[in-house]
């Protein structure tokens, strides 16, 4: 084979074998990792099991936040003014963590209706509304 | 006056652009004298009228002129002269009007430092880079003035400077990342005139190399710096989030650094021309798409830009034009062969090819997993995802990890054919060494080893190994062969130190939240903790509530303060972090909720060798500008 052959055809293996590794990388890690929004009224009759994790939102309701002064737990309800949903968290709210404020919580839905939360996302910006909470109150509309 | 000022001078700006974007390249191809216009002398007319514009709206924030729109969203009377200036760049109107002034200070540097041997190419890049300020510049105008006026009756007072943006990092982090973005132009440029005018690979690589090393040295510190914000000021302690707008940071990051190694081999082998042409276009590209991103609102980020999808569809737009536009020249013109030796796989091109490849790779998978949510809901009718940081944390190791395994060899490879790989046994040695003196270090400060850092401290101390290459020239030489290769020795320890940062805070931080009174103590690693005192404060434009806690071990003790602050104007809380910072750790605790009276939750971190991580950012940047000036010396 000339050189230049060669030269392009180790290029191509190389090329080849990359797009592959990535691929397969990208199709076991996403599927992995994408974590889907439910609203509260969607999440009454979404099939969930309680180790998927996924994601759900909208405004903190009211006089629904409940901290316990001894432990880090806290409960709360959001609602997209149709359904509600309670939410519980054990840890430290971010900043901008009010009510009547938009929220989204990433965790598990349990056996009895409720949201076991892991995180709550926080943005920094008082004004700020997640896309999926504004398109919620949007539609409301 | 002022403002109107200001607007007028960038709308004559935008006609002066304009003739610049086309004249210079009219008189080239009709080869008729008339057109030809005095570009140098144009492009300092642009400087001139963008910076005036610029400041213009600096003098509107000095004077708490509030019927500027702009103005009035962004500062407040009772905020501190220094936020008020670097609030001109603390929203989307104002940062645009800096990347313009970035683009024409990058054009300028360009004509000035760069001998072009063809007059013709010279005006090209000028005519191209006029096109992209052109159709920045009608952006803001049209979708985003700075200078629009609230009329007749303007407000008395501010909405304030977002209270996260007031602080001396968020100063200089968007003016670093906005030149190193808008640096890109000009490979862009150069590229798109290489093929107009079919210039030698060996040529126009030489002229785009300094240029490319300089913008990615600032993405780097705009990057880093962003990061470091992000650590001490969102009052977390993280220092990378996986968020769309860093990807959007990250992605042409990874691209600029593919495209200079590439341009190395460009330049010395004549190899690799189109693919660093295209390398070009795209690097650009992704910094456009970047700004689309995160100023459209489309994706989900903690970046909150005022958002509008009329502007998201106009940066579509720009981005389509330039990226069509210059891949149908790509795709029309015939190039010239250039005469190219044959390599083998052992080679230092084979080495290039191969971390471009991965480097490329690796910025597509990101940007993927980035709008992968756009994708999905527009596939699914409205479904929505997001995905979680995993995804990237599993992309990014392998690929990491073959990078770093290729450049600890990268520097013994030689042109054409390697023609011994001896090296190896020492290169071996050599890190193996420095990896059982790192791990006597770790299990000395930290009592503890963790398997799960292995991977990463033994691939930083192969790539220092494979740098300094201690063992190679035991003479004294040695000196001379490093001051030889000073940036590149000076960009590669610092991804090692950044590697090996990245490895150990991952391993080693330990945090905890737990909820404390006035006069509480508790123990947390090797420190014993107290919660002193709670007291309140006053600043210009906000009050809090700072607790003052005391931090202390066998050798010191430290007292650091962390605060819960309001903001006034607009209401917002902030927490401020209380970081003691040692060599090989920080101490970080930040203040939570106020439970009951003098009941306060609290977080508490130790992360050692954060610091590292930008210590790192910082020589890989220095390492990178020092290429770059050199390489404008020698041109």
């Amino acid at each position: 084979m000339n050189p230049i052959r060669k030269q392009r055809l180790y290029a191509l293996i190389a090329v080849l074998i990359g797009s592959l590794v990535a691929t397969w990388l990208v199709v076991s890690a996403l599927s992995e990792n994408m974590n889907l929004f439910y609203s509260p009224t969607e999440i009454k009759d979404a099939k969930v099991d309680e180790v998927t994790l996924i994601r759900a939102g909208g405004m903190v309701k009211e006089d629904s936040i409940i901290k316990d002064t001894r432990t880090l737990n806290v409960t709360f309800t959001v609602t997209d003014y149709q359904n509600d949903l309670e939410i519980n968290y054990e840890g430290i709210l971010p900043d901008l963590f009010a009510e009547n404020a938009g929220v989204v919580v990433r965790g598990n839905l349990k056996k009895d209706g409720t949201f076991k939360a892991i995180e709550v996302l926080a943005k920094h910006d008082e004004n700020y509304m997640p896309p999926e909470v504004a398109k919620l109150i949007n539609e409301d509309l | 006056m002022t403002p109107e000022i200001g607007h007028i001078l960038l709308i004559v700006f935008l006609v002066l652009s304009f003739a610049g974007g086309f004249l210079p390249l009219t008189s080239v191809y009709l080869k008729n004298q008339t057109f030809e216009i005095p570009i140098k002398k144009l492009a300092f007319s642009l400087f001139l009228l963008i910076f005036l514009s610029f400041l213009s709206l600096v003098y509107s924030f000095l004077i708490d002129d509030f019927s500027v729109a702009y103005v009035s969203q962004n500062s407040n009377t009772n905020l501190p002269f220094y936020y008020k200036f670097a609030a001109t760049w603390g929203a989307h109107e104002g940062s645009l009007l800096l990347w313009i002034l970035a683009m024409n200070a990058w054009l300028i540097s360009f004509m000035f430092l760069t001998k072009c041997s063809d007059k013709n190419f010279t005006n090209a890049v000028f005519s191209i880079s006029c096109q992209v300020m052109f159709s920045f510049c009608l952006f803001t105008l049209l979708t985003s003035n700075p200078f629009e006026r609230i009329l007749p009756i303007p407000p008395l007072n501010g909405a304030d400077l977002n209270p996260s943006l007031q602080d001396i990092a968020f100063t200089i982090h968007p003016p670093l990342l906005y030149f190193g973005y808008s640096g890109l132009m000009i490979p862009f440029a150069i590229a798109v005139a290489a093929m107009l005018f079919n210039v030698d690979t060996k040529e126009w690589a030489a002229y785009s190399r300094p240029w490319t090393l300089l913008s990615c040295s600032f993405l780097t510190l705009g990057i880093a710096l962003g990061s470091w914000w992000a650590y001490y000021e969102l009052g977390w302690g993280g220092w990378w989030f996986w968020d769309p707008v860093e990807n959007a940071a990250f992605v042409p990051w990874l691209l600029s650094v593919a495209l200079f190694h590439s341009l190395i081999a460009s330049q010395s082998r004549s190899v690799f021309g189109k693919w660093s042409i295209l390398l070009s276009i795209f690097a650009f590209a992704t910094s456009l798409l970047g700004t689309f991103l995160v100023r459209s609102g489309i994706l989900t980020s903690v970046h909150a830009f005022a958002l509008d999808p009329e502007r998201g569809v106009f940066i579509l737009g720009i981005l389509g034009f330039f990226v069509i536009g210059s891949l149908l020249i790509y795709s029309l013109k015939d190039f010239k062969k250039d005469e190219v030796k044959p390599y083998q796989l052992s080679s230092k091109e084979f080495g290039f090819l191969l971390n471009n490849l991965l480097l490329v790779i690796l910025a597509v998978s990101i940007l993927f997993g980035t709008i992968f949510p756009l994708i999905y809901e527009a596939a699914t009718n409205g479904k929505q995802i997001s995905v979680g940081a995993p995804y990237f944390e599993i992309i990014l190791f392998p690929f990491a990890l073959a990078l770093g395994l290729l450049q600890g060899i990268a520097l013994y490879l030689s042109w054409g054919v390697t023609s011994s790989f001896n090296f190896l046994q020492r290169l071996t040695l050599e890190s193996v060494s420095l990896f059982g003196i790192i791990l006597l270090v770790l299990f000395i400060l930290f009592d503890n080893l963790y398997l799960s850092s292995f991977a990463t401290i033994f691939l930083a101390c192969w790539i220092v190994a494979g740098t300094l290459q201690v063992s190679k020239k035991r003479n004294l030489n040695y000196w001379n062969f490093l001051k030889k290769r000073l940036a590149v020795t000076f960009a590669h320890v610092g991804m090692a130190i950044l590697v090996l940062g990245v490895g150990v805070v991952t391993s080693y931080s330990i945090e905890k939240e737990l909820i404390l009174t006035p006069g509480d103590e508790f123990e947390f690693g090797d420190q014993k903790i107290t919660f002193q005192s709670i007291e309140d404060t006053l600043g210009p434009n906000y009050f809090s509530k700072s607790a003052n806690i005391i931090f202390e071990d066998e050798k010191d003790i430290s007292s650091v303060v962390t605060e819960k602050r309001t903001y006034t104007p607009s209401g917002q809380l902030t927490t401020e972090a209380g970081i003691v910072t040692e060599p090989f750790q920080d101490l970080y605790i930040s203040m939570g909720d106020n439970l009951e009276a003098d009941i306060w939750s609290f977080k508490v971190q130790i992360k050692p060798f954060i610091r590292w991580i930008w210590l790192g950012a910082l020589l890989i940047a220095f390492g990178s500008m020092l290429a770059g000036f050199n390489r404008i010396q020698r041109s």
